[in-house]
């Protein structure tokens, strides 16, 4: 069946960023130079194809997108100028807003202000709440324990609310892809134990980052800093969530130094700093080409992260020293900062934290399913075709 | 040697010291590159200090140096036939891998020579009158250009043009590519200037009919096609010295591409079509409205296996050129551009395509032997066609929606150019081309001399070759008009006339037309300057009356038994 050219999309795709992608002309450079493409999955070539020619039913099944850790060396290489990194950056934009069931993501990919207004609006909300209930039956200048401005009991309850609207998208959203990838876009047979076998992937790449650490710049410096500082920013950050998440109780205690739970806050709190520190410069600075172009959505995501850790540093350093009333204020704020950012995740690039390793997981499933059926069609290619 | 060429499987040595001692032989030497000046001077040194009467070199081709060497004698004042060449590069070194039968083959080759050249006669070379008119076949950008290259330096040209009017398939040309110059503001000055100019007669809608003589001594008769009036059913005889054929191409029918629908589907036009709707301002579909879609298809005829092979050359930038015209027309519209590859060579080509890719034209690549294909789509489609193709660079299966859909026609050789090829005595290639007397170093003469070949009569080409072309073709004239006489190789036949029983064998068979029949003496006569010395005559006379100069039954015999004496 033959798949209708759509000339629009081309348009379409330049609101999530791919503003160059029509100088394309094939010549295949950009999956020359890439360590990350290869026969079965060829890359960014490709992709900017299907792009150009607007095949959108065919790219929602691709899992090409995520294999791209945007190293920039496709974009260095263009002899069009076409930007494939940045291409393959605005897919990724536009999966997630596939993915995603509310489409509240398309939204805040296509205009900035509705993600600015929802951003602020879901911020002084969930300040006006907390004040509400801080002055309804605690103190001021009481910062945990009985009268607390707030508890960490109720902080407790608070954040499990959160995590699960969180992981309530998240879940729908990556099954949506799971379909989207592995029935729609799968034409071989895939045998339920790959699943199984293969799902070490999930965890491993989620922990590593392991192939982002390949990227090809990786021979120009002993340490490859794009991929060690974003490590160091998601394992800070996921280690932050489980312990906001799970040991808030013990997180808030004190004055004295909870060391049993403080000593991975502090680490975590260095990755974080180092990574949005390094981030926000090298996005002003451009001087890597994976951070000449920064769409609206990018900016969102690490100035409020930079926010959240300068509060969060602030509020720390206030409850040790005794200053609770100026603690228990950085803490509303940190809030402020904090729901919007984690209801704003599942909409935003920010949801590649579970996409990616979950494409890295199907990807090896179809590889070996992929292989599997080769070998099958070798043995008996009567009964396969 | 050759440097190593020869040398390297040829023990040339040995070669030398064999010769040296064969009767006749007064010296033999090797040198390391003898078609270099110090080797050719020692030529004519030793020509002068030992008296040698007779050369053979043992080196090349002759169609390499042949020419060289017999400088070398003419400077020692030896006469330039009295040399062969032994060709121990080509036929021997290049194309052997035993040293010591490469060595025997060389001897063999070189004792040939030997005996040829003592059979050699001293000959001269014979000059003609060069008439200074030319005689220019078609009027398009070649011809208007060549002639009037040629009436500006004061000669005169005799213009035939098929049609009524000057221009030829430039005329039904809107804008050129890359840069968009307007082909009418190209012609336009140029057919008003051969129309004003004295030295230049035009003849329309009219053909040359016979051509005879030989170079700088032609004589044409010029035909009008439509002999009505009677003041105009009379032929024009004119002399002319020389002659430019710059007969164009015609388009290829679509129509024999049954895939495209080409006449069927009343929307899939031509790209001439196209042109004819830009020039007049309105490129709709055919119930008047603006298309949304257009479609525009590469090769059309042109390299695939079953039509033609070669690339015509203009067409992937006229097709930019239609996007281009397309999308400025009607800014909504949106352009598909269904390529086997791009050929984007030419001068500013590659910026042109790329200004292409700015404006958004979507580009698809068909694999060759798999051409797209043309449905007529259903009404609740939004478009009047759809294009399936096997998208080669992504591997898809797609269809492209198109309310209108462009050919892009190739160049093919016109219908009578089988018919010029015989009257002027020129040769075509496979697919009807003239064939230039040397792809690289001769691209406008031919293998008759006086005979040249401009535009697109010879290959596709586009409008800046074209025009370099005529020329070129123009200024080899031009040189050969300052000269007043032209010199004729004397490796002419001769007719001996106590033999010579008028049988008329070898009339028919000269492909040069170069032997005419003296109805006083009942004789054949070889005109000098038109003969190039084939043999065919020679080998046909019944009565060996017929002697080919320089290649005499006696010398080639002589070589032949020289080759087996080894």
């Amino acid at each position: 069946m033959a798949i209708r050219v759509n000339p629009k999309f081309i348009d379409v795709l330049g609101r999530f960023g791919a503003e160059d992608v029509q100088l394309c002309y094939q010549c295949g450079d950009c999956s020359t130079v890439c360590t990350r493409a290869d026969e079965l999955y060829r890359f960014p070539r490709k992709s900017m194809h299907l792009l150009q020619m607007g095949l959108e039913q065919k790219i929602e099944t691709t899992l090409e997108p995520w294999l791209c850790y945007y190293c920039g060396q496709c974009s260095e290489q263009c002899p069009r100028e076409a930007d494939p990194g940045e291409t393959m950056m605005s897919l990724r934009r536009w999966l997630i807003s596939r993915y995603d069931f509310t489409g509240i993501a398309r939204q805040f990919f296509r205009s900035r202000t509705t993600e600015v207004l929802a951003v602020i609006i879901i911020g002084i909300l969930t300040g006006l709440f907390l004040l509400f209930y801080g002055f309804s039956g605690g103190n001021i200048n009481v910062y945990d324990g009985a009268g607390a401005f707030l508890p960490s009991t109720f902080i407790h309850k608070f954040d499990l609310t959160i995590g699960a609207v969180l992981a309530f998208f998240l879940i729908i959203n990556a099954i949506h892809m799971w379909y989207l990838v592995m029935v729609k876009g799968t034409q071989f047979e895939v045998p339920w134990w790959i699943y199984f076998k293969q799902f070490y992937q999930f965890p491993w790449h989620f922990f590593t980052q392991k192939r982002y650490s390949e990227c090809e710049k990786k021979q120009q410096h002993s340490i490859y800093m794009p991929w060690l500082l974003h490590l160091g920013l998601m394992l800070g950050y996921v280690i932050m969530l489980v312990l906001v998440m799970v040991f808030i109780e013990n997180l808030q205690a004190g004055p004295e130094i909870q060391w049993q739970v403080h000593i991975f806050g502090y680490l975590a709190t260095i990755g974080l700093v180092a990574g949005t520190i390094y981030f926000i410069r090298s996005r002003l600075t451009k001087k890597y080409i994976q951070y000449k172009k920064s769409h609206g959505t990018d900016w969102m995501f690490i100035v409020l992260l930079f926010i959240i850790v300068v509060t969060g540093i602030a509020q720390h350093i206030f409850h040790r020293t005794g200053l609770l009333g100026p603690a228990n204020i950085t803490y509303v704020i940190h809030l402020m900062a904090v729901v919007p950012w984690l209801l704003r995740m599942p909409f935003s690039k920010w949801a590649h934290l579970v996409y990616r390793p979950l494409a890295m997981y199907l990807s090896s499933v179809r590889r070996e399913a992929f292989a599997r059926q080769e070998v099958v069609s070798e043995l008996y290619p009567v009964f396969i075709k | 040697m050759c440097g190593t060429n020869i040398a390297k499987m040829v023990d040339v040595e040995a070669v030398a010291g064999f010769v040296s001692g064969l009767p006749n032989v007064v010296l033999a030497r090797t040198y390391k590159y003898m078609c270099s000046n110090p080797g050719q001077e020692m030529i004519t040194q030793d020509i002068k200090e030992f008296q040698l009467d007779r050369i053979v070199v043992a080196a090349c081709s002759p169609n390499m140096h042949e020419r060289t060497f017999r400088s070398a004698l003419r400077l020692a004042g030896l006469n330039q036939y009295l040399f062969e060449m032994a060709n121990i590069r080509e036929q021997c070194s290049w194309v052997h891998t035993d040293i010591k039968e490469a060595t025997e083959k060389a001897k063999a080759l070189v004792y040939a020579a030997v005996c040829r050249v003592e059979l050699h006669e001293p000959l001269d070379s014979v000059s003609v009158d060069m008439c200074p008119n030319v005689l220019v076949i078609g009027g398009g950008i070649a011809g208007t250009t060549a002639a009037l290259e040629l009436a500006d330096a004061g000669n005169t040209v005799y213009l035939v043009e098929k049609n009524n009017y000057l221009g030829g398939n430039l005329a039904r040309v809107d804008l050129t590519a890359p840069h968009l110059y307007s082909a009418r503001d190209l012609l336009t000055e140029r057919v008003t200037r051969v129309m004003d100019h004295k030295k230049i007669k035009v003849f329309f809608e009219s053909k040359v009919s016979v051509l005879t003589g030989f170079i700088g001594n032609f004589k044409g008769t010029i035909h009008h096609l439509n002999g009505n009036s009677p003041d105009m059913a009379k032929p024009v005889e004119v002399e002319i010295g020389n002659v430019i054929v710059c007969t164009g191409y015609k388009e290829f029918d679509a129509s024999r591409i049954v895939h495209y629908g080409y006449g069927k589907l009343p929307n899939v036009i031509t790209s001439f079509e196209l042109e004819k709707m830009i020039r007049t301002g309105r490129i709709e579909t055919k119930n008047g409205k603006a298309p949304k879609y257009v479609a525009i298809i590469h090769c059309v005829g042109s390299r695939s296996q079953e039509f033609h092979t070669y690339c015509s050359r203009v067409c992937c930038m006229t097709a930019l050129k239609y996007a281009h015209e397309i999308k400025s027309a009607n800014p909504e519209c949106y352009i598909s551009d269904i390529y086997i590859d791009m050929h984007a060579f030419g001068k500013g080509h590659e910026d042109f395509y790329r200004r292409s890719s700015e404006a958004k034209t979507m580009f698809l690549m068909y694999e060759k032997d798999d051409r797209p294909v043309i449905h007529k789509a259903s009404p609740k489609d939004d478009c009047e066609m759809l294009i399936e193709v096997n998208e080669k660079l992504s591997g898809e299966q797609i269809e492209i929606p198109a309310d209108l859909v462009v050919l892009m026609v190739g160049m093919e050789a016109r219908a009578d150019s089988y018919e010029i090829a015989r009257i002027v005595n020129i040769s075509q290639d496979k697919d009807g081309w003239f064939i230039e007397s040397h792809p690289k170093l001769e691209p406008v003469a031919t293998t008759t001399d006086g005979i040249f070949i401009a535009g697109t009569c010879v290959a596709p080409k586009d409008i800046p070759d074209t025009v370099a072309q005529a020329r070129a073709a123009a200024a080899r004239i031009l040189a050969r008009i300052a000269k007043e006489r032209i010199e004729v190789d004397a490796l002419y036949s001769e007719v001996l006339e106590e033999k010579c029983s008028g049988c008329r064998f070898c009339n028919q068979l000269c492909p040069f037309s170069a032997i005419e029949y003296l109805e006083d003496k009942k004789q054949s006569h070889i005109i000098s300057a038109l003969c190039k010395g084939c043999g065919v005559c020679v080998a046909s006379c019944p009565s060996y009356a017929i002697k080919g100069r320089h290649f005499t039954d006696q010398q080639v015999l002589a070589q032949i038994d020289g080759l087996f004496v080894i």
